[in-house]
């Protein structure tokens, strides 16, 4: 076998269990945080604002942070994700049984999640912060709506513009849910932590019940922009930006809050 | 179709069977429809059996007979698997008055379509055999003099292993795996019997092994001699086509004919190879 | 030693016991099989196998008694040697293949369990589950792929053993096949070539034997000149599933743990079975046999169970006969911890759950005792020269015959259990012997081997060619159907000569018939048809041979049973009249043994058998009368015990043994 073949089938054991650890630790993990803060907006804007100002205080380092323990470790999981789709052949045809039905909805789910993931942190965060590629891609296409000093105004502005978006939102975020309690099953018996057919179904039913709650508790984050008064939300924000720029509690990025409006163009970081 | 009361059951005086008959590696594949008379207790062996003592078709040309592979027909061999109304099975253990009762009128016979077919039927599973070789499914034993007994075992030992060796290598869980995928190489013209067996093993070592295979490598794991091997084992399981490839469709353990616990044996295998690669990471 | 090539045809129990050994020896292993090794009949094996153990012999038991039960069982026609080595040898096969991984039940302390066995009252039989042959060959199949790996091992699975290749000198140099998909037929040159083929089951048509049981490699082999020996000899399982496509087998050792065989005293009572009170019910092995029960040799309960439907009309059903074998009254645990492999074969196959109903039987055909005539090497214990290459060897030098295809081990009839154990044995025991022969002949030369195989191959492919062109008209599958039929009648539990007359000239017939076979497939790729045709054509030989044996053999011996000559109960009812009467029994018993006690050879050459007689070492235990169950058992035997301590006093004073034979 020639050796350009080989890298990844030499490596196949080990990149495939990075691909199984990498949908939990960190994508996993991440989903979870970020579906719990974004269900904070249900104590109202100023919890989830004050939850996003804690991200915030990162200040610089965060673009770091996202890319290294998030945007990366997604698109790996992702890449690798279609390779091992692309090495099975599904019959569930002939074969209509639930571990089947599973692997089959663990594929789709997965690739609706890809699609979905790809679109939501254009929608609203447009993965790259240079003014060029915001000004003239992102923007022009309706992307980077989020600005993190608004937050909760921003967030439900973008998901309130039209019917489909919370639709999309809802159909995203239970297929991310579905991929993720599915694997981490899944991932409990390729790391052997479940072995036998009776702890399999109790590992089961627990990890069901977990994607249950989960999916709530991003549902209610999705209903809780969706119904949420933008303008009022505004105005908590404006108040609450200036006291913590004050009390130094976030740094001072006009463009957090503004956006990237020619006005603010100097102050960026 | 004239039906007659037979207890509960309603049997045929005769039904259709659609075959997908292929006449070489490589060549198309086609269906051909034939008709056989309904017997008492028939099984899809006897009807095959019927189709190659008078080889005619359902409107009555006379076509080559039907080649299938049969041995024990009593489903301990695992010669006589093939597709079954679209499932995998032993065809010594179709009985065609239930076949007939899930699907009236018609039996539909193919080959496994996971392995190179042979002629009509009849696969070729050496790639199965090959993967037992890989894992190294066998006790080391230093010789075959006397040595006197092995080392005891408790009932509860033998009764974990004893399913898993009760594997004939039939092909159902590689069949009806979705991780698992057809390699076929075909001979080229003037290629010697090792040069073409060479390069089919060389393309058969690319691809999963398969459920069978590792529950092979778990059973003599187990083994109070077989456990000497184990990291070999281990290695095979990780190496390429290993046990990465095990996508947990489970449908294996659904299609067993014989039971056997493949997930559970999969999940060990998976703990296994995690608890020694770990151990080679930081101890080698 | 390291580049000796041997070919070793059929990969069971014995084809691979021979080559791992072979392989470890050193030699180079060609291993030519119709099927994967692995998919063999021997997976069809199910109750165990025998050998004395630490159990049994706390209870009297020892190897001399397992060979003592063997002889007895097989009604003294075995040559004694052979068995007596494999009795002794029997734990030391036990503790190798519990070595090699096979799992065996186990006690609660963790040795081996073992369970009781036709033909023996100690407990000797040790067993996996219900599929002991199956585990017994998988640890074989590994061994042997494990060599395979080691590059010592070729397998050839999937092609037909068409004949031995013999010199000049009418020395083995090794073999032709044919690849069953390609339809290549090439040489095998070897030094050595071991036949392990199995039995012949397929001449009866249906029988518990798989469907690669035809008995084609030592058919060809005999058409070469090898000798076959007690064809007549055929075991008659009691238990087996009647089916349209096979007879399953339904194990003894279902009989083992328990099972009870009977049948209404009332013929086809309609009752539902477990409905019928135990007053009603006639446990006829039981009460015919007090002391065996359900577990008398495999002969006499076939014959019991075939004359309870047949003479006394007691079958449970009225279109077919079937007698009842009960575990309905043994708790389903055990059932499925010891007996699965075969309740779920019952269950998969009637679609009724053996645990809840009693299962319907009848005997089917299921072994041949009789096979190739081989030789062996007596030593002075009264067992074999281990090494010598007179063991197992045929009348062909080069030419060796293991497991259910040699005639060696098991007498009349054989003892449940055993076959597994004999299996193993010639193929460990024969390996050195092999080899020894390889170091002492000379290799017959780059070119005349060449030009021998050019000549076999060429031979062979005529006959392939000349079947595929011909159009007689007939039908192969038909004739064997007819062929299956008139040795089922005529040939099996109860053998009469005028039937036996009649079977011969109907099975000439059918051989003249399938030699004008026209073939429905005249294709070049893995043409069932022509191979089918070859193997029924070759079944001939091997049919008359069995039905001659047995019109020619005027006695009742093990499975061979003539009504017409069998020996009569006592009739007297006082003691000095059976005691007479006893003693002119044992006259005739003594007469019948001098004249039968005898291998019956058949020569194939022609095809048609030439038959002679050859004397049996009977060195280490005299042959007695076997009394399973007649009247007057006790008096024949008292008379017969006096006889043999008459005649020890004699010997002891004159001559020491009788002289060894073979």
């Amino acid at each position: 076998m020639p050796d350009s073949e080989s890298f990844f089938q030499k490596n196949e054991f080990l990149i495939r269990r990075l691909h199984s650890l990498s949908g939990l630790v960190p994508v996993g993990a991440y989903m979870c945080v970020h579906l719990v803060t974004n269900a904070s907006i249900l104590n109202g804007s100023e919890t989830f604002q004050n939850a996003v100002y804690q991200i915030h205080s990162l200040g610089n380092a965060l673009f770091a942070v996202e890319w290294l323990f998030i945007f990366l470790p997604i698109i790996f999981h992702a890449v690798f994700g279609f390779v091992i789709m692309f090495g099975g052949k599904s019959n569930l045809k002939n074969y209509r049984y639930g571990g089947n039905v599973r692997y089959v909805l663990q594929r789709a789910t997965g690739m609706i999640a890809f699609v979905f993931i790809f679109l939501h942190v254009f929608h609203l965060h447009g993965w790259f912060h240079f003014d060029i590629w915001l000004k003239s891609v992102v923007e022009p296409l309706g992307g980077g709506q989020f600005l993190p000093y608004k937050a909760s105004s921003t967030l439900a502005s973008a998901l309130q513009a039209s019917f489909l978006i919370p639709t999309c939102y809802v159909i995203g975020l239970l297929s991310c849910v579905f991929h993720f309690a599915n694997g981490l099953w899944t991932m409990g018996i390729t790391w052997g932590v479940w072995t036998s057919p009776n702890a399999q179904k109790r590992a089961g039913y627990l990890i069901a019940a977990g994607g249950i709650l989960l999916s709530l508790i991003g549902l209610s984050a999705i209903a809780g922009f969706t119904g949420l008064d933008a303008e009022k939300a505004e105005e908590v924000e404006t108040q609450m930006y200036e006291n913590a720029v004050e009390g130094k509690r976030i740094p001072a990025a006009p463009h957090k809050f503004y956006g990237h409006d020619e006005n603010h163009h100097e102050e960026h970081n | 179709m004239i039906a007659n009361a037979n207890n509960d059951d309603v049997t045929p005086v005769r039904f259709r069977v659609k075959i997908k008959r292929q006449d070489g590696p490589g060549k198309p594949s086609y269906w051909e429809t034939h008709q056989v008379e309904y017997e008492e207790n028939m099984n899809v062996i006897s009807v095959l059996q019927r189709i190659a003592a008078n080889a005619k078709t359902a409107d009555g040309k006379g076509v080559a007979p039907v080649a299938w592979d049969c041995g024990c027909l009593e489903e301990v061999c695992g010669s006589c698997t093939m597709v079954i109304n679209g499932r995998v099975r032993q065809s010594c253990s179709a009985l065609v008055a239930k076949l007939l009762r899930d699907q009236p009128d018609e039996i539909t016979l193919e080959p496994m379509s996971k392995f190179p077919v042979e002629r009509d039927l009849v696969v070729s599973r050496k790639r199965a055999f090959q993967a037992l070789q890989k894992v190294k499914a066998w006790v080391p034993v230093d010789s075959y003099v006397d040595m006197g007994a092995g080392e005891k075992q408790s009932r509860a030992d033998q009764e974990k292993s004893y399913p898993l060796s009760q594997c004939m290598t039939c092909g159902c869980c590689l069949e009806a795996c979705p991780q698992y995928t057809k390699i076929e190489v075909l001979r080229e013209d003037g290629e010697s019997d090792a040069d073409f067996e060479k390069r089919q093993e060389e393309a058969n070592a690319a691809g999963f092994i398969g459920a069978h295979a590792i529950n092979q490598a778990m059973l003599f794991n187990d083994n109070p001699t077989g456990k000497f091997s184990k990291a070999e084992r281990l290695d095979a399981l990780t190496d390429q086509g290993g046990i990465q490839m095990c996508g947990n469709a489970q449908n294996c353990v659904a299609v067993c004919p014989k039971e056997i616990p493949l997930t559970t044996s999969i999940a060990r295998a998976g703990r296994s190879v995690t608890v020694h690669q770990i151990k080679k990471w930081f101890d080698s | 030693m390291a580049n000796e090539k041997v070919v070793v045809v059929g990969g069971g129990l014995a084809g691979l016991s021979a080559t791992m050994k072979l392989c470890e020896l050193g030699a180079n292993v060609d291993l030519v099989s119709l099927v994967p090794v692995k998919r063999s009949h021997s997976v069809c094996a199910q109750g165990g196998i025998n050998s004395c153990n630490d159990q049994t012999r706390q209870i009297g038991d020892s190897e001399w008694s397992h060979l003592d039960d063997t002889v007895y069982g097989g009604d003294f026609l075995n040559n004694q040697p052979p068995v007596k080595e494999m009795a002794y040898w029997a734990p030391k096969v036990i503790d190798l293949m519990d070595r090699l991984g096979v799992t065996f039940n186990r006690t609660h302390e963790g040795f081996l369990d073992r369970r009781r066995f036709g033909g023996t009252l100690y407990k000797r039989t040790a067993f996996a589950g219900a599929t002991t042959g199956q585990q017994l060959l998988y640890a074989l199949d590994e061994q042997v792929r494990r060599w395979e790996a080691a590059g010592k091992v070729n397998k050839f699975e999937a092609w037909d053993f068409l004949g031995p290749m013999l010199d000049d000198n009418g020395t083995c140099r090794g073999c032709i096949a044919q690849n069953l998909n390609t339809m290549e037929i090439r040489s095998f040159p070897a030094d050595a070539v071991v036949v392990a083929s199995g039995g012949p089951g397929l001449i009866y048509g249906r029988s518990t034997m798989s469907v690669m049981c035809n008995g084609s490699a030592a058919s060809r082999i005999a058409k070469a000149g090898v000798k076959y020996a007690n064809g007549e000899f055929i075991q008659v399982h009691p238990t087996a599933i009647p089916g349209a496509d096979k007879l399953r087998l339904m194990s003894e050792s279902a009989r083992g743990e328990g099972g009870r065989v009977w049948v209404p005293r009332k013929g086809q009572d309609p009752r539902d079975p477990k409905s019928i009170p135990e007053s009603d019910r006639y446990y006829f092995l039981e009460e015919r046999y007090p002391e065996y029960g359900n577990l008398v040799p495999r002969d006499i309960a076939t014959r019991e169970i075939f004359d309870i439907c047949v003479n006394e009309g007691l079958s449970v059903e009225a279109g077919r006969q079937c007698v009842y074998l009960d575990l309905t009254h043994i708790p389903r645990a055990e059932l499925d911890r010891k007996l699965g492999g075969i309740m779920e074969i019952y269950e998969k196959f009637q679609g009724v759950d053996p645990r809840d109903v009693p299962m319907k039987i009848f005997p089917a055909v299921h072994y041949s005792m009789g096979g190739v005539w081989v030789d062996f090497e007596k030593s002075s214990d009264g067992g074999l020269v281990a090494g010598s290459p007179r063991n197992q060897q045929t009348n062909v030098p080069g030419l060796f015959a293991i497991g259910e295809c040699d005639y060696q081990y098991h007498g009349a009839n054989r003892l449940g259990a055993n076959s597994l154990l004999s299996c193993i044995f010639s193929g460990l025991f024969t390996a050195p012997g092999v080899l020894n022969y390889l170091s002492s002949s000379k290799g017959l030369g780059e070119d005349k081997t060449t030009s021998l195989c050019n000549d076999e191959i060429a031979k062979h492919k005529e006959r392939h060619e000349s079947l595929l062109s011909q159009t007689g008209g007939e039908n192969p599958y038909m004739i064997h159907r007819e062929l299956g039929d008139v040795m089922t009648k005529a040939a099996t539990v109860v053998r009469r000569n005028e039937q036996l007359e009649k079977a011969y000239e109907t099975v000439c017939d059918l051989a003249e018939r399938a030699n004008k076979s026209s073939l429905a497939d005249t294709g070049s790729w893995t043409n069932q048809n022509v191979v089918f045709t070859k193997s029924l054509i070759d079944m001939f030989p091997l049919a008359k041979a069995l039905v001659k044996g047995a019109l020619q053999r005027d006695e009742c011996r093990g499975a061979h049973y003539k009504p017409d000559f069998a020996m009569p109960p006592l009739q007297s009812t006082d003691d000095a009249g059976r005691r007479q009467e006893a003693e002119k029994w044992c006259d005739k018993f003594q007469a019948n043994i001098d004249k039968w006690l005898k291998t019956t050879v058949a020569d194939l050459t022609t095809g048609e058998p030439k038959i002679t007689y050859e004397a049996i070492d009977t060195s280490s235990i005299p042959p007695r009368p076997r009394l399973y169950g007649l009247v007057g058992a006790e008096v024949i035997d008292e008379v017969w015990k006096e006889r043999q301590r008459k005649a020890a006093v004699g010997n002891a004073t004159g001559e020491k043994s009788p002289q060894p034979v073979a």
